[in-house]
């Protein structure tokens, strides 16, 4: 007999996003606490890098205002970015939860795209008031519109090599059950070699060197380098073809990954 | 299946097997720093040479104690764990090959777990699985009007799940499983946790989509209420077998032949022997006794107390079906057993 495999339909996956966003919105004292923190954290960045810089020689590709500019703009990527999208896949096998997930109709890793994606596309909302908030504590260089434009692509792919590794690290909960070791490892390893805090072109030159050969600089590095101008128009495809390089390799080792736990729980039962 | 085939079985299962592998755990903390390195495994048959079928419309008991198996096979009915051995058919699709076309066919309950979104109102549960179904519109709002009238869902539609009571919420959980319209439901454990009058609606619903709408129902309990109120068959595993299909009077007829006699005494007689009938249990002048009601009639156990003692009281009470699968997970079932016991309890 021959079964004819159910036609594909996006119609579920756009309401698995807007219910997420639906839920997202149903927490709202988070929202009120996620912009009140970016904004005293844009307030103290402001202030640490105005007192390092008065006592130190300032490097030659990052003056004061471009520093500023680069960590208010990285804080504000942070609304998005440090959003662990995929956590649902977790909590569902540590719970048993899948299960139900893999008794629909549905492609359930799509759902979980679908449903980070709509968690992410709610918390984008919040940059704009953010940003207006922002520019009461201190003053954002805008560049032209060539590098704007080159700075979404390149948060764009930050984002989805950003999504990779998260999906990856739950993944592991398909073997571990528990990830949090893991992934507090990793949280300190992006956190030091992603560039949000710290602009990896002020490192010692052989940290540069590790911190350029790792997948994290694609996330922040890349796009905020665009944005300040210290990577010029010459190198942007380069460094939008680095990150899109990174991208395509997270993205077969999440697929692995995925695999092999979604055959290990239909198989061993999880 | 061509015409004039004897079986129109909407689930057949064929020998059907899972063995679940695992890394050999030593105790202690020592055996789990070397699971860490280990690489012996060891197999745990969980679901052994199971065969069954299931005639559309039925209604079937799937009863065992824990860790008899009954989960897993559920599970390899959903197409979510991918059997060992044999073959399985459910309407006529090999479930976990055809995973997708099997799951538009069924609908699940889980008593343990939920299949509504934690963080939504009710309803909007039941509108992303109209979406995910693709069920028709009119169909959705007719079929959300029956059970919302069965179930009484109106008064917590808005209300967020997780702010439900354990009854709401698996009130919800089975309107969710049917609103597809599926042609077969797997209900594992549905009323655990459950009040009485929640338990009552569940079974009522269960009861009324079975008749009404000829849905296949197989239901996991380890509640016997449940299946006496609802199914006509059961099918009894125990260490991954089955170890009987069939009716349930039919069990009752075999293995229900013990009735226990319960007599109060009008003094405290220090001895208290009764031929034929065995003395289970004795709190002051209160005793119980245990006969087969095949070797001796009640009347005539009676008598035999009353010729020798005085009593105040008496009562009788039937074998019922908990204590009947009690004993064949002790026993083990044996065919006609209850027959051979019969002759040797008969007093010569």
């Amino acid at each position: 007999m021959i079964i004819a495999k159910p036609r594909f339909r996006l119609e579920p996956y756009v309401q698995f996003a807007q219910k997420a966003m639906a839920r997202e919105a149903t927490y709202r004292f988070d929202v009120f606490t996620s912009i009140a923190s970016v904004l005293v954290r844009v307030y103290l960045l402001r202030m640490v890098w105005v007192a390092l810089y008065a006592r130190n020689a300032a490097p030659s590709e990052l003056p004061l205002h471009a520093i500023i500019t680069y960590s208010t703009v990285a804080l504000l990527m942070g609304l998005v970015m440090d959003i662990d999208q995929t956590r649902a896949l977790h909590d569902r096998l540590h719970t048993g939860d899948i299960a139900t997930d893999f008794m629909k109709p549905i492609v359930v890793p799509f759902y979980f795209f679908a449903d980070g994606s709509g968690e992410v596309l709610f918390h984008a909302v919040l940059i704009v008031p953010s940003l207006l908030l922002a520019l009461f504590i201190v003053h954002i260089d805008v560049p032209g519109p060539l590098v704007i434009g080159t700075f979404f692509v390149s948060f764009f792919l930050g984002y989805l090599v950003g999504f990779c590794i998260n999906f990856i690290l739950n993944c592991v909960a398909f073997w571990t059950l528990e990830i949090h070791a893991v992934q507090l490892i990793v949280t300190w390893v992006t956190d030091l070699f992603g560039g949000e805090i710290i602009p990896l072109v002020i490192f010692p030159v052989f940290l540069q060197r590790i911190a350029f050969a790792l997948p994290f600089a694609a996330m922040f590095s890349t796009p905020l380098l665009i944005y300040v101008g210290v990577i010029r128009p010459e190198r942007y495809a380069a460094a939008l073809g680095l990150q899109a390089g990174w991208l395509a390799v997270l993205a077969v080792v999440a697929t692995l990954m995925w695999r092999a736990g979604a055959k290990r729980v239909i198989v061993q039962g999880g | 299946m061509g015409k004039g085939t004897p079986s129109m079985a909407i689930i057949e299962a064929v020998g059907l097997r899972k063995v679940f592998r695992s890394l050999e755990r030593g105790s202690g903390i020592w055996g789990a720093v070397g699971a860490l390195f280990s690489r012996t495994y060891v197999d745990k048959v969980a679901v052994d040479d199971v065969s069954f079928s299931l005639e559309p419309g039925e209604l079937v008991g799937y009863i065992g104690p824990n860790g008899a198996g009954k989960s897993t096979t559920i599970k390899m009915l959903t197409g979510i764990l991918v059997p060992s051995g044999g073959q399985l058919r459910v309407a006529g699709i090999v479930p976990h090959a055809h995973r997708m076309a099997n799951a538009a066919n069924i609908g699940v309950v889980f008593g343990q777990r939920s299949q509504l979104y934690w963080d939504l109102p009710l309803r909007e549960s039941f509108e992303l699985l109209r979406s995910i179904y693709d069920i028709p519109r009119a169909r959705y709002l007719e079929n959300m009007r029956h059970f919302a009238a069965i179930l009484d869902l109106d008064r917590f539609l808005a209300t967020p799940v997780r702010q439900l009571s354990l009854g709401e919420r698996m009130r919800g959980d089975f309107a969710a499983a049917m609103l597809h319209d599926p042609k077969i439901v797997f209900l594992d454990e549905p009323t655990i946790g459950l009040d009485v009058v929640a338990k009552e609606a569940i079974r009522e619903f269960i009861g009324t989509i079975n008749r009404d709408r000829g849905t296949t129902v197989i239901l996991t309990t380890h509640d016997l209420a449940d299946v006496e109120r609802l199914s006509r068959r059961i099918i009894l595993i125990d260490e991954g077998k089955v170890i009987y299909d069939g009716s349930l009077e039919r069990l009752r007829e075999e293995y229900g032949t013990h009735r226990t006699l319960v007599v109060n005494l009008a003094e405290s007689y220090p001895e208290f022997v009764v031929a034929g009938a065995e003395v289970v249990s004795r709190e002051l002048n209160l005793v119980r006794l245990r006969f087969n009601r095949r070797a001796l009639t009640a009347e005539a156990l009676i008598r035999r107390v009353t010729e020798r003692y005085q009593i105040t009281d008496v009562s009788i009470i039937e074998p019922d079906i908990d204590s009947i699968v009690r004993r064949i997970y002790l026993e083990g079932y044996h065919e006609g057993a209850a027959l051979r016991q019969a002759q040797d309890d008969t007093p010569s």
